[in-house]
């Protein structure tokens, strides 16, 4: 084999192989959204649905208990507590909770709730109908307000064998500052 | 091609000599093992008692056990496997006159001196990185390390990277086109397979950290949150990101390594390997199947039950064909005629610890069990068995099987054999009783412990001054070799070495093979 085909031939193989770093690259970023589908659309890691509507299926006589947790990151001078730590709801009946927010801090801050659901496992059957964490809060200095969230468990956690033993499901908030007040 | 050979600083400053790449490549890791191994036993003398004594400061222990991890697979095994041997003789052993492209192979490793220097910078900015080898946010996020220091080990990763990705990209156009006539790939020596495979880890997994670091990088410096929840990312997907490169990363470490024990346990048995495709195709197939178990390093962070039983049998998947190639080296030295120089003493050596790390990680396989050993010294004393004393073990079982032809002068023989024995020893007791530690639940990465882990934790620590004086005894044979090594012969192993690099001189002329020599398709010769 001459010289020449020898590295037009190494040419082609190593550019092919430049190609596969590439591809492999934005596959990587790639990820980042199709990580955050499969999140949203599977309750993986935790994360609630969000229905627009209510309960599809008939109020089960069946009762969970849904515990409320409330944090606040250290970039938000607020308090942020639920009036109720837990309530019994049936199953596929819609609820409404209240958490109340006081900005202790001396200026007009704007936050946002990271949430989710343990055991993560009932993500899936945790739905949300209307939740103050679907869009960012904005407190003035030392104002309070309330903060409701609806939701339903639907009666199908009794369907999964996985989710057979829970009784508790706990709905965990954090208060972050806002990427945008940043 | 013409005789031409560069003289003084421009002939290793420049050089595009696959030879001397490789020399420089493991001078470059035996001096960075040198500092990575001088870290352990910092941690191990703080180990060795319950309280801390020698390191006061906590924050600079975390730097020494990311310096220690990173420096270790990046800057050691790495270089030294596949830069090292794998320049040296992938190009012989194929029969061809060099690397597909020599420059590459020049900045491939001075990019990797590059990283060394970022590396070392971020040592010295804001206190260094203390973030772990694996660098989870929200610990690695600026609010935790708020200096440059982890930036700048991110930029160490993407040089490395980089220079290994090049390095990739010529071992695989190198492999695919410049093999002798006749040899084809079911011919190719195994120690190639090994490179081949790794080089196709290299090129699919490394962009995958890269994209991850730059996405980590940006969330530090320009506000994005890939990472970061408040922003609607989530710390998780780095642990997805980073093992999927990190798994992989692994076997990039290993695979090497069964190469050279496959052509060290052939050559002193005087057999072929036993299964030779079965052994080339177990690696294939451990390349593929280490893509789709990555989520078994983080059974903790809440995956659904299901998803744990689906990477728990995937990753007892792997235990198949490494089990294939435990058994096919064994098998090789079934009826063999055996002799134990020193090569052989670390490759029999390799098995034995290798499988031992691999029962171990069995074990750690099952979701249920790494539930509670998760962060223990149980994994601890399992990696290090796979990669500290597999890899490594592999590293010097080449070094002694190659040292003559690469230097043209034997190793003496009878202090290599008390390094092997002062190192096995050493090694056995430093990391034999972490498992006794994790299974009792001591956590890794805290440089204190109660009481009740301090008997175990001084045998581990005795165990490490007796391998660091191991490393002692190996310099003094590198001294010894140079300065008082017998002249080499061509083969000085005899009938059981096959492979065309023990058809050139030792050492070999600056250019060899620049006409591709026939190569022999007897079936003996394929292994």
């Amino acid at each position: 084999m001459s010289n020449t085909t020898q590295s037009k031939r190494n040419r082609t193989i190593g550019l092919a192989v430049v190609g596969i770093v590439f591809s492999m690259v934005a596959l990587a970023y790639a990820s980042v959204p199709l990580y955050r589908i499969f999140c949203q659309v599977t309750g993986y890691g935790g994360t609630p649905q969000i229905t627009e509507s209510g309960p599809t299926t008939a109020m089960s006589q069946r009762k969970i208990k849904v515990r409320f947790n409330a944090d606040v990151n250290s970039s938000l001078d607020w308090k942020f507590k639920p009036y109720e730590h837990e309530m019994e709801v049936h199953l596929g009946e819609t609820a409404l909770a209240t958490y109340s927010a006081e900005n202790d801090g001396k200026e007009t801050v704007t936050g946002t709730a990271i949430f989710n659901v343990t055991p993560l496992k009932a993500a899936p059957y945790f739905n949300k109908v209307e939740c103050f964490c679907f869009s960012e809060q904005t407190l003035a200095a030392g104002e309070t307000a309330d903060m409701p969230v609806s939701f339903f468990v639907d009666p199908e956690i009794l369907e999964d064998p996985n989710t057979q033993e829970v009784r508790t499901i706990t709905l965990s908030y954090t208060f972050y500052r806002a990427k945008s007040d940043s | 091609m013409s005789d031409h050979t560069p003289t003084g600083w421009k002939r290793w400053a420049y050089s595009t000599n696959h030879k001397d790449i490789g020399s420089m490549y493991i001078m470059y890791a035996v001096v960075m093992a040198l500092i990575g191994g001088t870290m352990s036993m910092m941690i191990r003398l703080e180990l060795a008692e319950p309280g801390l004594q020698f390191l006061e400061d906590l924050h600079f222990y975390n730097v020494l056990v990311t310096g220690h991890g990173l420096i270790m697979i990046f800057f050691v095994v790495m270089p030294g496997l596949i830069g090292g041997f794998g320049n040296w003789f992938v190009p012989l052993m194929i029969g061809a006159p060099d690397m597909a492209f020599p420059r590459l192979n020049n900045i491939s490793f001075w990019l990797l001196i590059a990283a060394t220097v970022m590396l070392i910078l971020s040592v010295f900015i804001g206190g260094g990185a203390g973030t772990g080898w694996t660098m989870y946010p929200p610990l690695s996020n600026s609010l935790f390390h708020d200096s440059a220091s982890v930036d700048y080990a991110i930029l160490a990763l993407h040089l490395a990277g980089a220079s290994s990705i090049l390095g990739a990209i010529n071992f695989i156009t190198t492999i695919v086109n410049m093999r002798a006539p006749g040899m084809t790939f079911h011919k190719m020596p195994l120690f190639v397979w090994s490179v081949l495979v790794t080089a196709f880890l290299l090129v699919t997994a490394l962009p995958v950290l890269a994209g991850a670091l730059t996405m980590l990088l940006t969330d530090r410096n320009f506000g994005t949150s890939f990472f970061a929840p408040e922003g609607g990312g989530d710390p998780i997907l780095w642990q997805h990101l980073f093992w999927f490169f990190g798994h992989p990363e692994v076997y990039i470490m290993i695979l090497p390594a069964f190469g050279i024990i496959s052509h060290i346990i052939s050559t002193f048995s005087r057999k072929p390997v036993f299964g030779y495709l079965g052994m080339a195709y177990a690696m294939v197939s451990i390349g593929a199947v280490g893509y789709i178990v990555w989520a078994h390093h983080m059974y903790t962070v809440g995956l659904g039950v299901d998803t744990r039983a689906y990477f728990l049998l995937a990753t007892m998947l792997i235990a198949v064909p490494t089990g294939i190639k435990i058994f096919s080296w064994i098998a090789t030295m079934w009826g063999g005629s055996i002799t134990f120089e020193t090569p052989m003493l670390f490759a029999i050596g390799f098995i034995f610890l290798f499988t031992v790390g691999g029962v171990t990680g069995v074990v750690l396989a099952n979701a249920g069990m790494d539930i509670m050993m998760h962060d223990t010294y149980y994994v601890v004393a399992h990696f290090h068995y796979v990669l500290s004393l597999g890899a490594v073990f592999s590293m010097f079982a080449g070094f002694y099987y190659w040292i003559g032809k690469m230097s043209g002068r034997q190793y003496p023989e009878a202090l290599g054999k008390l390094h092997f024995w002062v190192t096995f020893i050493g090694v056995n007791i430093l990391f034999f009783p972490q498992h006794f530690l994790g299974l009792a639940g001591m956590p890794r990465r805290i440089p204190d412990y109660p009481d009740v882990y301090a008997g175990w934790n001084m045998v581990s620590s005795i165990g490490a001054a007796i391998a660091g004086f191991g490393t002692l005894i190996f310099l003094f044979v590198i001294y010894r070799t140079f300065t008082a090594g017998e002249k080499a012969a061509a083969n000085p192993w005899g009938e059981g070495a096959k492979t065309l690099e023990w058809t050139v001189s030792s050492p070999p002329p600056f250019h060899s093979f620049s006409e591709p020599p026939q190569f022999d398709a007897k079936p003996e010769a394929a292994e």
